[in-house]
């Protein structure tokens, strides 16, 4: 029950913040430190040591029994993590604002979408899992519309109809199961827990359910976003003001690894090799491509746009070879997949606050208006340096875990292909440190003047971040066990 | 069968269950005559205002539910009723934002507005091609005066385009209806048990069709749709949008449904091809429009492309007291009311621009001068398109959600693209108001006239989200539209 309590917080946290003139960041900032602090409780209580597998604080509540209408919650250990980690996120990107930089209504907008992340993930009922899937998309449109960058206005357009196309194939999915479960068993319900089971998704015809699938896929696909969907992302991140980026990066990618990991991997036998090899190898082009990619853009937000999107693409190929695989390397990948998810998050969120801390320091961000800004500045480039290292995958840091992980396993699920993977990651690694080279170190560029570095509060949100990232590298097992707990009740 | 429960009733005893109705209509007549009085304009909105809500109140205590009269061409049910309380609801919902477009003669249109309404609330509870008629001419020549307010030249173009086809379509409602008497012995509208489909029926589904489509404004039959709600005042544009709009639906869902049960495979196919081609030519020709009215005025067709699709799913499984129709038509009673409040409002939002024939640049920097009221606008949007935490959703979620169920996969998959393509110009609004800087000095007009029916139907909006909890009710007031 303390997850709807926490749930219901964030809501009238949401709602009231419209109410809230003077100090709305204050207030933004303080009810998303509780929510954190609840949430971090919460874990603590449900999921410390006890946790086997399954759903905690499941309830159901019935509001229209005839047509099957209800509120489902539930938590699992991978739900729980990426409740976590989207408090975090969205602590993080209200803290990175400066008073008085933005207007009020930015504040609301990002605890709207903290509000919508926290129903996706409680939600164990497909009726609010897609009410929530959408609402996150409203606040994260607005925030692009209103405080983004040059095209702000046709680039939040093609954002929020790209995804919401995705969003209206799920739907289509959802209601095509929904209906063949009617028709089997003559019981509407929207429940997530009964609908999402082999005995029953088997039964529906092999087009339906190829259809449902493929609804299902393109809705997570875009989010991720992986890559022959992907072409929302660099424009997308590019116009976002930082604080939206970060929720980007770290929240919206998020909502697609959550609905490969949290809502098809139950019936993962029904995918089919086909459906998996096709996943596998869409993550293995994704790494390839965005890394190349990256290597080619000029500023450092592009850059990391696409370095965002080429680790998701280690997510993807965690699912396809995971499932295809059995026994240790499964759960194996299929756990680093997840881990990956979290540590992405984080390091983004570590990575674009630095880059916005730069950005508005020296009044640039793209790498070769830069340079060695690391004599002025030091401890703002050694946050940057550490959060590139942390996601080219530096053992030690929370980024290496997922990969490892993933890498470990997946050789018996693509064979030699898997030179593919440790060829994107190597040119993951040598962009990422020429950036920081190029941007970071050498010679001071004179036309910057003076430049300030991190103040006490900012020094605060970066170091805390980076101490979390730090600490999910030396101990990953603090979530790690959770995850494997989740996997062994599925698999 | 629902014919069952049927009271018949006649003599004079009748009259009794029209109290409202004539309570109505002698408002009217007072109102008229206080236009003699010079009373203010104000005045008489609120009276009006209070005399329908007093109407609704009145219809919803004294409706003799289950009651037949004049040998069945009047039957009062729950499903009349309900569409009768949304009739009166959505003329009560102008009374207040309609004040800013009157300079004179205020008490015509306040007076017209009551008999219109009376006309609604008869054809409501009509099950007879003469009787509905009737009240539905009512309501179209209340209409055409309601549409001609206003003082520019350009209003009384689109007023005259809508004068001509409404008359065409009343001549077409009148061959189609005599073809039915032809086909079928009788102008009342009742279950057929037997199948038959002679040419005089085929006749006359199609001259039906057409009369009454023009007054949906559905495809081939929509263009003088556009003009009129581009040059009506804003708050008539949003009665001929919602109101007027609901009552054709409720007249095609009663006619086409019940009149042609026979032949339910050709009111299929006719309904499929049509609401195919209304979404998707509405939203097409919205998505290049500049013109703020003409932009709503194509998404009021692209939605009543929507709203047919409910005849599409109910022939198909060709029985009318299935439980798959039941919910296709409960989805449309459900969106017919969410739409009256988000249709309506979004075109009373334009009252806050001061010009007429409202660009989309005009609404431009909305939210920096009154951020609660391009709020309620984007609320407004966003029900439109059919995003959750609206109402909106709901009645587009449950419309899908009958297509499925009545197996009509294909068809929900192009309403739903076409749904998602509707984002784009509904969005495109949104972002003039939130996202650019005001034109040069342009002012609004932040009257509490212009706000406060925009707040009421954003927040009417939102909480009918909640009315799905009723759903089931509403399910069983749509039984075979016998209620």
């Amino acid at each position: 029950m303390l997850i709807l309590l926490i749930f219901l917080l964030t809501v009238i946290f949401s709602a009231s913040s419209f109410a809230i003139n003077g100090k709305r960041r204050t207030f933004a900032i303080a009810s998303s430190a509780i929510v954190l602090i609840l949430t971090i409780a919460y874990s603590l209580l449900r999921f410390s040591g006890t946790y086997v597998s399954g759903f905690q604080s499941s309830a159901s509540y019935n509001l229209v029994p005839s047509i099957g209408i209800m509120f489902s919650l539930g938590v699992s250990g991978f739900s729980d993590v990426l409740l976590l980690l989207s408090a975090i996120v969205i602590l993080i990107s209200l803290l990175i604002t400066e008073k008085n930089k933005f207007g009020n209504s930015l504040y609301s907008y990002i605890l709207i979408a903290e509000t919508g992340l926290y129903g996706i993930l409680i939600s164990r009922d497909f009726l609010f899992f897609y009410i929530f899937w959408e609402v996150v998309l409203i606040p994260v449109y607005f925030i692009i519309a209103q405080y983004g960058g040059k095209n702000k206005d046709s680039i939040s357009l093609k954002f929020f109809v790209y995804t919401h196309i995705g969003s209206v194939f799920l739907l289509l999915s959802i209601f095509t199961i929904y209906t063949f479960h009617y028709e089997a068993t003559k019981v509407f319900t929207f429940e997530i827990s009964q609908l999402m089971v082999n005995k029953y998704i088997s039964q529906i015809p092999i087009f339906w359910r190829y259809l449902a699938f493929f609804g299902f896929l393109l809705a997570f696909l875009v989010k991720m976003p992986s890559f022959p969907v992907h072409s929302w992302l660099p424009d997308t991140y590019d116009a976002s003001p930082y604080p939206g980026t970060i929720i980007l990066a770290g929240g919206l990618s998020l909502m697609g690894g959550y609905g490969l990991f949290g809502i098809l991997m139950p019936i993962y036998s029904l995918l089919g090799s086909g459906i998996l090899t096709i996943l596998i190898y869409l993550g293995i082009i994704s790494l390839l491509y965005f890394s190349l990619a990256a290597m080619m853009q000029q500023n450092l937000k592009r850059m990391m746009a696409y370095a965002s999107a080429g680790a998701m693409g280690f997510v993807t190929l965690s699912f396809g070879a995971g499932l295809i695989e059995t026994g240790y390397q499964a759960t194996l990948e299929l756990a680093g997949g997840m881990f990956q998810i979290v540590a992405h998050g984080l390091i983004m969120a570590l990575v674009f606050a630095s880059i916005y801390l730069i950005r508005q320091n020296t009044g640039h961000e793209a790498i070769h208006s830069l340079g060695g800004i690391f004599r002025e500045a030091p401890m703002l480039s050694s946050f940057l340096l550490a959060g590139l290292l942390a996601s080219l995958g530096l053992p030690g840091l929370a980024g290496f875990i997922g990969e490892f992980s993933i890498l470990v396993g997946v050789f018996g699920a693509i064979g030699w292909l898997i030179i593919a993977v440790v060829f994107s990651m190597i040119i993951t690694a040598s962009y990422h440190i020429w950036a920081a080279q190029r941007s970071l170190y050498g010679p001071y560029n004179e036309n910057l003047g003076q430049i300030h570095d991190v103040t006490g509060e900012q020094f605060a949100v970066l170091m805390g971040t980076l101490i979390v990232i730090f600490i999910l590298g030396i101990a990953p097992n603090l979530i790690y066990g959770m995850l494997v707990s989740y996997v062994g009740g599925i698999i | 069968m629902s014919s069952e429960i049927l009271v018949t009733s006649t003599g004079l005893h009748a009259l009794s269950y029209f109290i409202p109705v004539i309570f109505l209509s002698l408002v009217g007549f007072i109102i008229l005559a206080m236009g003699t009085r010079n009373t203010g304009k104000s005045i008489m909105s609120w009276i009006t205002f209070f005399t329908l809500a007093v109407g609704g109140v009145l219809t919803y205590l004294l409706t003799p539910i289950g009651t037949s009269i004049f040998g069945g061409t009047l039957v009062f049910n729950s499903f009349g009723l309900y569409f009768a309380l949304i009739m009166i609801i959505s003329s009560m919902f102008i009374c207040y934002p309609a004040l800013k477009g009157l300079t004179a003669k205020s008490e015509i249109f306040y007076a017209t507005l009551l008999f219109v309404t009376v006309g609604m609330i008869l054809a409501a509870f009509s099950y007879n091609l003469i009787t509905l008629f009737i009240s539905f001419e009512a309501v179209s020549i209340g209409t055409y005066v309601l549409a001609s307010f206003g003082k520019s030249r350009r209003n009384l173009e689109g007023t005259v385009k809508y004068f001509f086809t409404g008359t065409i379509a009343t001549a077409f409602i009148l061959l189609g209806s005599s073809f039915f008497y032809l086909g079928t012995g009788t102008f009342n509208l009742s279950i057929l048990a037997t199948s038959i489909a002679t040419p005089e029926i085929s006749l006359a589904l199609i001259f039906l069709i057409v009369g009454f489509g023009f007054k949906l404004a559905i495809f081939p039959m929509h263009q003088w749709a556009i003009d009129t709600y581009d040059g009506a005042e804003n708050s008539v544009s949003a009665f001929l949008s919602a109101g007027s709009k609901v009552l054709a639906y409720v007249v095609i869902l009663k006619v086409f449904l019940l009149g042609f049960s026979s032949d339910f495979k050709d009111v299929y196919y006719l309904f499929v091809i049509l609401s195919i081609l209304t979404m998707t030519y509405g939203n097409i020709s919205a998505l290049s429009q500049n013109n703020l009215k003409r932009l709503l005025a194509y998404s009021s067709v692209a939605q009543a492309g929507y709203l047919i699709l409910v005849l599409a799913v109910v022939s198909s499984t060709g029985n009318i007291t299935s439980g798959v129709a039941s919910l296709a038509i409960a989805s449309g009673m459900f969106y017919s009311l969410v739409y009256i409040f988000m249709k309506g409002g979004s075109f009373i939002a334009l009252n806050s621009v001061n010009h007429e024939s409202v660009e989309l640049a005009d609404v431009s920097g909305l939210a920096k001068k009154s951020p609660a009221l391009a709020v309620s606008f984007a609320i407004l949007l966003l029900a439109l398109a059919g995003i959750p935490l609206t109402g909106g959703f709901f009645a587009k979620y449950l419309l899908f959600l009958s297509l499925i169920e009545g197996g009509l996969w294909w068809l929900a998959v192009i309403a739903i693209l076409n749904s998602a393509i509707s984002v784009f110009y509904y969005f495109r609004v949104i972002m003039y108001m939130f996202g650019r800087n005001p034109v040069g000095d342009q002012e609004f007009d932040l009257t509490r006239s212009v706000k406060v029916p925009v707040y009421a139907s954003a927040t009417i909006t939102v909480v009918l989200s909640l009315m799905i909890l009723w759903f089931p009710a509403v399910i069983n007031i749509a039984s075979g539209l016998f209620g």
